[in-house]
């Protein structure tokens, strides 16, 4: 990489106080360092300039400020980054407050940068402690996001990932668990957020982590948050239900119209359909969730589900909903000690599942490009048809008048 | 009352004043027998106040009362006065005239934001006792205008909101206070009350669509069937007023309004029935037909004639047992009658073939249903009256 002249050269021009052209070639410069593993990994021994970056984001040049956010953006997505960012420099001390600021232009990028720092627990206890440090609740976190035009020059949908991420923690959950406040029902109703599917993923993320915790479920279920619909909205289709079947659902699920569209994500259908089978987990969840018919939404959505992962996903949740319920001291499903050798065999189990998965994944490809080329030459044929035809016109055996 | 002491002297003659007592009788003192009703009247000791105070008759309570709206006070003190003479007659549930006091403290204008925002908020709760949810909602935004902190406001905005079915303001209001004070029970319950109702609007709101699409598209397929099999519909003078009225072309309304030709003009003044053209599961047309009997000016109705039925199989039944009781010469049997319908532009008449299914009439090239509802008129072959009858009359036999 670079001497270590060149280096003490590099971090000199890094500064708020240099002139604008050399300051801006220097930015420039790092963020392309940033732009492949090596340079990330040189930079990680490198914390005064790491610092520099995070000090020149307040910088008045506006391109000056962007690579300098994008050069962090890149370097946070490095996991052997998070540390030295968090440690070595006054990264979140300094952003953390602009991230709740309505007028702050580079919000979104904030949210990015930590969005992936919090990706792993150990930076992410890191953030927390931060934004608790900040003064800045979850609950406030989950207001804003959930407060559309807050920021007229952000979107801010990143916050939703970092909510994801945040809720790995067990005292994160504690916030959004709160039954004493609004806090998880405000973010529900985002389950069907359709402008943003990080936004969208962000929220079902959450919702998965805060079902990890059982003793929260009969409240989760209850219709203090009735989290159930929101979770099946997504999964649910246009196919019509006879007058029967519909009355049995939750009133939100009822007389969908035609037009009715699933979760186009596949990584998001299978998250949600994680957190119905958490939900499983206490004979009561289980109870609940047959009482509401959750069975013919499955029905439906197993019929249309071509993804081989998201299908097995829903498979086991069907069995927990048509099977009998557990014999004496094995109703939570959570609680129940597994002997070694079964242990063993579910493992092998599994493996195999996910063998039958990749092939299946796999012939599925084979078809899917079978399918494109006979579509492909299919329409060969079309244009080579329509060019033939054209030709008469100009033969020159055409009338002339 | 203490003794005098033995041998001490009393200089201020309280003795000889007491003493006096133990002689006079006391004037104007409570009658055994009325004393609780003349208890009543002292101001001190009522139970309850007169609705209307008459200086008359009751000059103390009015001297009282006179205090509270002295004029020398300053505004707050008489705003105050009357916000908590509003509150009294409010606890005694006399909502009325807690409202009269309360807009009485408003008109003094005092400067007192906080006063003003409890008077506001105060005459909220009072409208929404009476019912008066529109000026409850009305004195809640104007409290909350004043005081935007002020919680009891904004529960009673979200509350008003709520009586009014506005669910979105509902969460509106509720939203707003939870952000002062995210951990208020009323409003956490509130929101939740109102979310939950308008989720089951929004599923009322659903099942209409799905169940008028399904009328629609019901519809679309009997007029489809209809057309198909070459019935035609008259046009009635109300429906062709209507026609030309309208601008939609004939895709969505044009639907509905042949449709409504079928309902329209009632199948008659006797036929109140309201019957209709139906199509059943197996797609086959049932029609409400009218048998008209001109010479003794009956009628029969038959609500649902199945298409593919003939004619013979509805006469052996209504006139196979028992005659009708008009028929005083007994001549109506199913093997003398004979049908026709009448071509309503050339008033010709059409004989119609006993044998043969409701469906081949109606598809004949002159038959024209008014009012959905085809009617054929029946006489007696041979007869006096039919001879008559047709004497004059363009008539096409069937063959």
């Amino acid at each position: 990489m670079l001497s270590d002249g060149e280096a003490a050269e590099l971090l000199s021009f890094l500064n708020l106080e240099t002139r604008a052209d050399l300051k801006g070639q220097a930015s420039e410069y790092v963020l392309g360092l940033t732009g492949n593993r090596d340079g990330c990994r040189y930079l990680q021994s490198k914390p005064d300039c790491l610092q520099a970056l995070v000090t020149l984001t307040s910088d008045p040049s506006i391109a000056i400020v962007k690579d300098c956010f994008h050069a962090l953006i890149n370097l946070s997505a490095d996991e052997t980054l998070h540390q030295p960012l968090v440690t070595e420099t006054v990264l979140l001390a300094k952003l953390l407050p602009k991230l709740l600021d309505p007028e702050y232009v580079f919000a979104d990028r904030i949210c990015t940068i930590l969005s992936n720092l919090s990706r792993h627990e150990r930076t992410c206890r890191d953030v927390f402690r931060a934004l608790q440090e900040q003064d800045i609740g979850l609950d406030r976190l989950v207001e804003v996001f959930c407060n559309q035009g807050f920021n007229k020059k952000a979107s801010l949908h990143y916050l939703g990932p970092l909510l994801s991420n945040l809720t790995q923690l067990p005292e994160a959950r504690l916030f959004i668990l709160d039954k004493d406040r609004c806090v998880i029902q405000r973010l529900l109703p985002y389950t069907q957020y359709e402008e943003s599917s990080t936004r969208r993923g962000g929220v079902v993320g959450t919702l998965r982590n805060c079902c990890f915790d059982h003793a929260h479920h009969e409240w989760l279920l209850s219709d203090a948050v009735d989290i159930i619909p929101y979770l099946l909205l997504p999964l649910a289709g246009p196919e019509e239900l006879s007058e029967e079947e519909n009355e049995g659902l939750p009133v939100d699920l009822q007389y969908l119209p035609e037009d009715k569209k699933r979760e186009e994500d596949p990584d998001i259908r299978k998250m949600l359909l994680e957190t119905l089978i958490l939900l499983t987990a206490t004979r009561l969840g289980r109870q609940i969730m047959k009482d509401k018919n959750v069975y013919y939404i499955m029905r439906e959505f197993d019929r249309w589900e071509k993804d081989p992962y998201v299908t097995s996903a829903c498979e086991k949740l069907v069995q927990v909903l048509i099977g009998d319920e557990p014999e004496e001291g094995m109703e939570n499903l959570m609680e129940v000690d597994i002997p070694k050798d079964v242990q063993e065999k579910l493992i092998e189990l599994d493996a195999k599942e996910q063998e039958q998965m990749e092939k299946d994944e796999q012939e599925q490809m084979e078809k899917d490009e079978q399918e494109q080329m006979e579509k492909d030459k299919q329409e060969q044929l079309e244009k080579d048809k329509q060019e033939s035809e054209k030709n008469p016109k100009q033969s020159p055996e055409g009338l002339e008048r | 009352m203490a003794a005098p002491a033995q041998g001490e002297d009393s200089d201020d003659g309280m003795d000889e004043f007491m003493e006096k007592f133990k002689a006079q009788k006391y004037k104007n003192a409570f009658n055994e027998s009325n004393w609780e009703e003349e208890f009543n009247k002292v101001p001190m000791f009522m139970k309850t106040a007169p609705e209307n105070i008459d200086p008359e008759k009751n000059p103390d309570l009015a001297c009282i009362q006179s205090i509270i709206h002295d004029d020398d006070r300053t505004p707050e003190e008489q705003a105050r006065g009357l916000k908590d003479e509003g509150n009294d007659y409010f606890k005694e549930k006399n909502y009325k005239k807690s409202v009269v006091s309360y807009t009485e403290g408003l008109k003094k204008n005092c400067m007192d934001l906080e006063l003003n925002a409890i008077l506001y908020t105060n005459r909220a709760a009072a409208h929404f006792y009476l019912g008066n949810m529109r000026s409850a909602l009305n004195d809640a935004t104007a409290a909350k205008k004043l005081k935007p902190d002020h919680v009891k406001a904004i529960i009673r905005g979200a509350q008003c909101s709520l009586e009014l079915r506005n669910y979105v303001g509902v969460l509106q209001w509720c939203d707003e206070g939870l952000k002062l004070f995210p951990t208020d029970k009323k409003l956490l319950e509130l929101r939740a009350t109102a979310d939950k109702l308008k989720r089951e609007a929004d599923k009322d709101s659903r099942k209409a669509k799905v169940k008028a699409k399904k009328e629609q598209n019901e519809k679309k397929a009997l007029l489809a069937a209809i057309k198909e099999r070459g019935i035609k519909l008259l046009k009635t003078e109300l429906s062709r007023h209507r026609g030309s009225d309208s601008e939609d072309d004939d895709g969505h309304g044009g639907a509905s309004r042949a449709l409504a030709d079928l309902e329209l003009d009632g199948m008659g003044s006797q036929e109140a029935t309201g019957a209709r053209v139906f199509m059943d599961e197996q797609g086959v047309l049932h029609w409400p037909v009218l048998f008209l009997y001109p010479e003794h000016n009956q009628t029969d109705f038959i609500s649902a004639f199945c298409e593919n039925s003939s004619f013979m199989d509805h006469l052996a039944v209504m006139f196979g047992e028992e005659l009708p009781p008009w028929d005083t010469e007994r001549k109506y049997q199913p093997q003398n009658l004979q049908l026709f319908f009448e071509d309503p532009e050339k008033g010709h008449l059409y004989q119609v073939d006993l044998e043969t299914s409701l469906l081949n009439v109606l598809q004949h090239q002159r038959c024209f249903l008014k009012a959905g509802s085809p009617s054929f008129i029946v006489l007696v072959s041979g007869s006096l009256f039919s001879k008559q009858f047709l004497s004059g009359k363009k008539v096409k036999r069937s063959k």
